[in-house]
């Protein structure tokens, strides 16, 4: 009746997950317990459970993205701490328990931290910079959300029901075949890609049709600010790259359940064709992370330093360049495998040939800085921050891609520190300069500067101090993945990282405090204009939070920076443009389909991991009925009246003409 | 930039009917489409007899069949794509070209680099051993790789 699940999966010897697991839902229970008895879960469940507006469930994207960076930044404390004590002693994380925790928090980190966080930010700011009212498939975009928050909740679930992968986070086999690992771990790890993938894979697909065909008018593709550029970029490599994973589990899916033999040790399977597949997806990954958050810094930089992006075309060039080439580096993640210095010749000369596009991009947001009058606020800071450290790991990167170092240095601590060092200052500072910068757009409040740049020194000091460490204790041949060591010259440098982690801990506690004291404060940081940061893309020329129709009437773009230009004539001339002639306007209707699609895939995913095969099947009638119910609803639109749209647009042309006056009085005086 | 201005000039064409996400346009010529359709069904239902038909035919000269068979299969190819899935080049064609193109181009790049690697890969190891009997004698760190069957 219920497969392989039983009592005993709850893993009551081991208290430091059971704990953690306990107190977890508890939280859970606590939050939902509250929303339910102080009755806030109608509104929760119109505005944003339902909700097919781009910018919830962008927003939504953000915070399941927050809320997983935090449980992964948990296993990497209990990492570091497991390190501190375990010099020639066990530690108190058993060996299988520390195997499960290094593969939880790579999974965590790049597909419930990363990858949410990075598609949130696209979701919520490129219909706006395009100038259009939503994604061109608003309820798809709702089915792609809670698709990946239900691939989040399965990881969290082996946290106290089962056990999670043991074998890393690339589950290679034949480590990850059934002869070798033949709990849940691995179905866990499986399921749980293999639906938030689908709902990555839909996610690039709406995002790629709405930048290709629904811009403002007057919007050609060399007038669209830079981030709808990487994030067009990006999402081609999500349609690209994705079937490649889906695919290839999938062929590890049929190894484990059914026996068959793509990659196992027998029978002519080759665990290697797993590793030339999976790294032919988890290259463009990198770039599929990366190339949104360049987008962010650009858009940061150009606006705080008060300039167009310098050579705007070199940096479409460079991120269209970056997009092909990464499909052609995958080897240089296994060249120690048993590729022939041929091979490995082409592949590292591509891998270094990648460096010079990503180094335009860097010369390009130097010369945007030179000359402009920078102001160095949060999300400034966190692009500063990138910038500096991100050389550093490219130029460790060029070093990995040559063959002879890779064969020294691989496995070691000296990669750990290159791919973090990469990954964070790109793509987690990435993701706090446009949280910090979008904020007030989506929220209609600025977050507090002071905690905010606290929050960014804690976190660059210990981001620095930990992988300065694991650079050095790479070259001191510490290998990756060790439960404990016995090496008295290791010993200091990993004190010192775990110091670090416990820097970058107080400022993961400066963001948090950063927004509940910006909420309490909202009042006093209130975005009244919908312009906080003197923007120069289309976002700003909304209120905010903008409306659900984001433009009252589609703006007409005659060039690059099509809002600088608005504002510059508004500037000039001391009046805001024409009051447009309003229309009523018609906006798709919410829907619960995403929402229940995700909990049918949800029991469907728990049920194939446990082999209840009942369950799976009605979980998957149940999802297929209720896209038969989507496909033949009546009505998909509703009417928003002209009164009401002017009604809304002329209470933010008021305080912007309010503002515009005050800034021309100041001017005068 | 031609392709951007071929797709700037479409833009502006659509968005001046302001069409909500996920609005049909208006039908065009039904009659127009299904003729399409059909010149589209008869040369590849014409291609399929004509591959069929050289593989039994007796005047061929044997070597050329496969040759024919590929020519044949890629013309099927070309047929689908104009007549099925309307590619041409016409400027309003421009994403969907682009879009086969990219496919193509990543298409090549990962079936092309894989056979590549994994023949290097092969051609590069031991000769097979007999598989290990139990979990405890192999060492999952360093996978056991063995050549694939040809």
């Amino acid at each position: 009746m219920l497969g392989k699940l039983t009592l005993s999966a709850i893993p009551l010897d081991q208290p430091v997950p059971l704990v953690a697991g306990a107190v977890v839902a508890l939280i859970v229970l606590g939050v939902i317990a509250w929303v339910v008895i102080a009755g806030h879960l109608p509104y929760l469940w119109r505005e944003w459970i339902t909700s097919v507006d781009h910018k919830r469930i962008g927003a939504m994207y953000c915070i399941l993205a927050l809320v997983m960076l935090i449980r992964g930044f948990s296993d990497a404390i209990l990492m570091r701490s497991q390190h501190a004590v375990a010099y020639k002693a066990g530690g108190y994380l058993p060996p299988e328990h520390y195997d499960q925790i290094f593969s939880a928090h790579g999974v965590i980190m790049i597909f419930f931290g990363a990858m949410p966080f990075m598609i949130g930010l696209m979701n919520f700011a490129v219909p706006l910079q395009l100038g259009v009212r939503d994604v061109a498939f608003p309820t798809l975009n709702s089915v792609s959300f809670w698709l990946t928050a239900s691939g989040a909740l399965l990881v969290n679930v082996s946290l106290v029901v089962g056990e999670f992968a043991r074998t890393g986070w690339w589950p290679a086999p034949p480590l990850s075949e059934v002869t070798y690992s033949p709990g849940v771990g691995v179905d866990y790890y499986l399921w749980a890609i293999q639906i938030s993938g689908v709902g990555t894979l839909l996610s690039g697909v709406n995002l790629v049709t709405t930048i290709l065909k629904m811009r403002a008018p007057g919007m050609s593709y060399l007038r669209m600010p830079m981030f709808c550029w990487t994030a067009l970029a990006s999402n081609l490599l999500i349609i690209a790259a994705f079937p490649i994973l889906t695919a290839t589990l999938a062929m590890l899916i049929l190894d484990r359940y059914l026996g068959f033999h793509f990659f196992t040790d027998s029978h002519g399977g080759n665990s290697m064709m797993f590793m030339n597949l999976f790294w032919a997806w988890g290259h463009p990954e990198v770039y599929i992370l990366a190339l949104p958050a360049y987008g962010v810094f650009s858009e940061v930089i150009s606006t705080f330093s008060g300039k167009p992006l310098f050579a705007y075309r070199s940096m479409v060039m460079a991120t269209m360049a970056i997009f092909i080439l990464s499909f052609m580096v995958w080897l240089h993640h296994f060249f120690t495998m048993g590729p022939g210095g041929d091979v490995n010749g082409v592949f590292a000369i591509t891998s270094m040939i990648i460096a010079v596009p990503t180094g335009v991009k860097i010369f390009d947001w130097l010369f945007t800085m030179y000359g402009g009058r920078v102001r160095l606020t949060t999300a400034m800071l966190w692009s500063l921050g990138f910038m500096v450290t991100f050389v550093v790991g490219g130029a460790t990167g060029v070093l990995l891609a040559i063959p002879p170092a890779d064969f020294v240095l691989h496995n070691s601590m000296f990669l750990v520190a290159h791919f973090h060092n990469v990954m964070v200052s790109a793509v987690l500072f990435g993701a706090f300069a446009g949280y910090t910068y979008w904020f007030p757009k989506a929220f209609g409040f600025r977050l507090d500067e002071w905690w905010g740049k606290a929050a960014f020194w804690f976190g660059i000091t210990g981001f620095v101090i930990v992988f300065g460490c694991f650079y050095w204790l790479g070259l001191l041949g510490m290998t990756r993945r060790m439960q404990h060591y016995d090496v008295a010259d290791w010993r200091p440098w990993i004190l010192i990282s775990a110091f670090g982690v416990v820097v970058m801990f107080v400022g993961l506690v400066c963001q948090v405090v950063q927004l509940v004291v910006s909420i309490r404060r909202r009042d006093s940081l209130r975005d009244v204009t919908g312009d906080p940061w003197d923007g120069r893309s289309l976002e700003w020329a909304t209120a905010s939070p903008p409306p659900v129709f984001n433009f009252a009437a589609l703006p007409e773009v005659h060039g690059e920076e099509a809002y600088w230009a608005i504002k510059s004539r508004a500037r000039e001339q001391m009046r805001l443009r024409e009051e447009p002639a309003y229309e009523p306007i018609e906006m798709p209707l919410n829907s619960p389909t995403g929402f229940i699609c995700a909990f049918f895939s949800t029991l469907i995913g728990f049920a194939m991991i446990w082999y209840i095969w009942w369950l799976a099947a009605a979980g998957f009638l149940g999802a297929f009925v209720t896209f038969v119910v989507f496909a033949w609803r009546d009505t998909v639109e509703y009417e928003i009246p002209a009164s009401e749209v002017a009604k809304v647009n002329r209470a933010n042309r008021s305080t912007r003409l309010e503002a515009l006056h005050g800034a021309g009085q100041r001017r005068a005086a | 930039m031609s392709h951007a201005d071929h797709a700037d000039a479409e833009g502006l064409d659509r968005h001046q009917t302001e069409v909500a996400p996920g609005e049909e346009f208006a039908e065009e010529d039904i009659g127009k489409g299904i003729r399409g359709y059909l010149i589209g069904l008869a040369l590849a239902a014409l291609l399929t007899v004509c591959s069929f038909a050289i593989v039994h035919a007796k005047f061929v000269w044997a070597p050329a069949v496969p040759v024919a068979v590929i020519v044949f299969a890629i013309a099927q190819m070309g047929v689908h794509l104009v007549f099925f899935l309307h590619i041409t080049t016409g400027p309003d064609n421009i994403n969907n070209v682009m879009a086969l193109a990219f496919g193509v181009l990543f298409v090549v790049l990962l079936i092309g680099g894989s056979v590549w690697i994994m023949s290097n890969m092969n051609s590069n190891m031991m000769p097979a051993m007999p598989p290990s009997s139990s979990p405890q004698s192999s060492q999952p760190s360093m996978p056991m790789i063995q050549p694939m069957r040809h």
